[in-house]
């Protein structure tokens, strides 16, 4: 027969003073754990966000970014009649040549400096990338040095607000409006004039086109027609393919994070059995009755573990709670692939909860075994007998 | 029996408990030093005898943007300078590697090179063979150990940031710098693949010493003001931490993690010294009501929880000590981590650590021995 859940429950809250340090030593781990999972998760989530799914996005072969990609000016010439690529209203191919040039400069509140990817782009390029909107100020007028600045950017920069200029190398920009990428890898760029952009940054070659191809098809036509010519020594692959690969930066957190969790949790275990062995070493009499009484060892063993376990729940839920404070919260670092500031959210996940949780009751379990067998091993009598 | 007999005794009277709270402390003070030296990993620039004399001149807008080749002639004119040399950043990826190349390529010029990485050695026919083979390279021991690497081998690169390919052939072998993994070869083949474009990635400088290396710096920012590629010419060490500074949240991020980390220690290492004490509640008010004075009860307690928090840390930091020594951190991590070396520092701070935790822990069962009667004491069954 087995001992009724209340027992076990109860027993966990009965002696709280004694388990709350555990309880709280196994939320940090889980805390720990889920947090950092949901910064590489926020930068998986901002790189999968990015991108039209009828785009077409070129680089050099073997560059692994936009940003370290340069493509000559005659490839433009070479792709921009292809068949496949669709015409807008005046009959101008939908194709966007685009000039990334990364910037040197300094945080606000003196921070420190770090790159910044600015992007230089056509109308075309503009219309293709219908998931950045303006939040405030107007556009760049060609000519006049303008440039429109991520609003995400805009709160960890210096000199980002708008009507303020800043200077990068002999360039003097002047900031005219904040963009807006809804969660995508657009909220870390700021915009500009692709021809102004070259000329400011001596920039003689492209970085990559962006194509909207006249249908599904034409697209993947486009695609092998461009990979298999020689001349062109390019990378064609759809837009989102693209972004949804740029998760580099993510790894090493992730690997951090599980480092974290593995390491931290043996010191969690340890605290566990500790407070487990109390318990049981507190209980002797009180199982020797239960034994008497009829229980069997496995019923004593089931009724510890789960006692360890939900401790271990309650901790895993405290620990998710605290990490789900920081959902949504805005950070940034350096982006792997693009070697400029990325700026992402903390995504706790449903997922990471889960996760979060199964990894709190897997502390909670393997701590409580050991003990849990050892009160189920006491003699009887002699258990009786103990004060 | 003599008292530390009697709190050593009292220690390990219940052996699971102390080794599984010593455990725990080591564990998470071994997570400390751990989590240090990561961080002085990345944020701390490798020095070596010639890093206070090297400065890297870059372009202002930022790295990524070339400089002029033109500017040498600049350069050798500016007085305080010993030498320099191009430094390109290839970031060519390794035929074999999938996806990240552990070593960094850079085009130089040979014959102005050596000065440049103070401490490296290589024998003089290498050096000579390299520079009079355009289309050869020297490559660090590091590298040469980890790839199986040896004279005369060919090696090719895909360039993901230069639109070009190279086909190097290894003529020479060096040791002695403090990061021995780099590649180096010729500037000019470089030119050659891309069709001369008369650019730079970087300039590196050696300055006559220590002393005037600031005056260098500020000569060539002055040198190039107001040109069509201004420059900035900083320290190696403070190019380093520029770098640094770009990793923006995440160092803040490990440096919190750090604290959390501790804060759980605290947690366990307290719970543990009180369950010790409340379970001794009886035997404390017997030494009581034997003479014992509250001060020697203290003492008892404070020992014991000091004692078990120092053995937690040599246990951690001892071992985290003599584990970094002993393995090759490169080859563990794929060449992202290469000295991870535990400072004296590291060491002093994990101790510290331990003694306060010591403390601490023992502070809660003070009060409650304090509190407790002598025959509040002997009348509590366990």
């Amino acid at each position: 027969m087995a001992l009724p859940i209340r027992y076990s429950l109860r027993n966990a809250l009965v002696r709280w003073r004694s388990t709350i340090a555990t309880v709280l030593g196994i939320a940090l781990v889980v805390f720990v754990f889920v947090l950092l999972q949901s910064l590489a998760a926020g930068i998986e989530k901002s790189s999968g966000n990015t991108g039209d799914p009828r785009n077409i996005m070129v680089v050099r072969k073997g560059s692994t970014a936009e940003s370290a990609s340069l493509i000559g000016r005659q490839n433009l010439q070479d792709i921009r009649y292809l068949p496949e690529i669709a015409r807008n209203a005046n009959g101008e191919p939908v194709i966007s040549a685009d000039v990334l040039v990364l910037v040197n400069l300094p945080r606000r509140n003196n921070g420190g400096e770090a790159n910044v990817l600015l992007r230089g782009l056509t109308p075309r390029g503009m219309e293709l990338r219908p998931q950045v909107h303006l939040t405030a100020g107007r556009w760049f007028e060609p000519g006049k040095r303008e440039v429109v600045v991520s609003a995400k950017l805009a709160r960890r920069f210096a000199n980002f607000d708008i009507g303020q200029t800043f200077k990068s190398g002999s360039a003097t920009l002047t900031v005219v409006g904040w963009l807006e990428g809804g969660g995508s890898a657009f909220d870390s760029e700021c915009w500009l004039d692709a021809d102004e952009c070259r000329s400011l940054f001596e920039r003689d070659m492209y970085s990559s086109f962006l194509i909207r191809p006249t249908d599904a098809t034409a697209g993947e036509k486009l695609i092998a027609r461009i990979e298999a010519d020689r001349r062109f020594k390019l990378k064609a692959e759809k837009e989102v393919d693209y972004y949804r690969k740029q998760t580099m930066t993510a790894a090493p957190i992730k690997w951090l994070g599980n480092f974290l969790a593995v390491t931290m949790s043996i010191g969690a275990v340890f605290a566990a059995m500790n407070t487990m062995y109390a318990a049981v070493g507190s209980r002797t009499r009180e199982i020797g009755t239960l034994r008497v009484l009829g229980f069997r060892r496995r019923a004593v063993i089931v009724a510890l573990l789960l006692e360890g376990g939900f401790l271990a729940l309650l901790g895993g839920v405290l620990g998710c709670a605290i990490a789900f404070y920081w959902n949504g919260y805005t950070t940034a670092t350096m982006g792997m692939e693009t070697f400029s500031e990325i700026v992402f959210e903390f995504r706790v996940t449903p997922k990471l909860v889960i996760e979060g949780l199964i990894f709190a009751v897997t502390v909670g379990l393997i701590g409580t075994l050991l003990p849990a067998i050892r009160a189920a091993r006491l003699p009887v009598i002699a258990a009786l007998k103990s004060l | 029996m003599n008292l530390p007999g009697f709190i050593v005794r009292n220690a390990f009277r219940n052996k699971r408990r102390f080794a599984l709270s010593v455990s725990s402390v080591a564990a998470s003070l071994f997570l400390l030093i751990t989590l240090q030296v990561a961080l002085r990993e990345l944020t701390n620039p490798i020095n070596d005898e010639g890093s206070s004399l090297r400065i890297i001149v870059r372009n202002k807008v930022s790295l990524a943007q070339p400089l002029p080749a033109r500017q040498l002639q600049v350069l050798d004119k500016i007085p305080g300078i010993v030498t320099v040399s191009p430094f390109s950043f290839f970031g060519g990826l390794y035929k074999g590697d999938e996806k990240f190349t552990s070593f960094a390529q850079f085009a130089v010029d040979p014959k102005r090179t050596l000065p440049l990485l103070a401490d490296a050695k290589i024998p003089k026919e290498q050096l000579d063979a390299w520079i009079a083979d355009q289309t050869s390279c020297i490559v660090g021991q590091m590298t040469v150990d980890r790839y199986g690497l040896k004279i005369g081998d060919r090696l090719q690169f895909t360039g993901q940031i230069y639109p070009c390919d190279l086909d190097l052939k290894i003529v020479g072998i060096y040791h002695g710098t403090a990061d021995d993994r780099n590649l180096m070869f010729h500037q000019k083949y470089l030119d050659e693949l891309l069709g001369n474009p008369g650019t730079v990635g970087t300039w590196w400088v050696r300055a006559a010493s220590v002393a005037e290396a600031p005056l260098v710096t500020d000569r060539i920012n002055k040198a190039f003001a107001n040109s069509s590629a201004e420059v900035r010419a900083e320290s190696e060490r403070a190019f380093v931490l520029g770098f640094v500074s770009m990793w923006a949240n995440i160092k803040t991020l490990i440096g919190g993690i750090s604290i959390v980390v501790i804060f759980a220690l605290l947690l366990v290492t307290v719970s543990t010294m009180s369950m010790a004490i409340r379970e001794r509640f009886r035997e404390l008010a017997i030494l009581k009501a034997i003479g014992f004075r509250r001060r020697e009860l203290f003492a008892f307690v404070l020992a014991e929880s000091f004692g078990l928090a120092m053995c937690g840390a040599v246990l951690g930091a001892g071992g985290a000590w003599v584990i970094f020594h002993s393995i090759n951190i490169q080859k563990l991590t794929n060449g992202l981590f290469v000295m991870f070396e535990v400072t004296p520092k590291m060491m002093g701070l994990a101790f510290s650590v331990a003694a306060l935790l010591g403390v601490l822990a023992a502070i809660a069962p003070m009060f409650t021995v304090a509190r407790t009667s002598v025959v509040q004491g002997l009348k509590t069954l366990d």
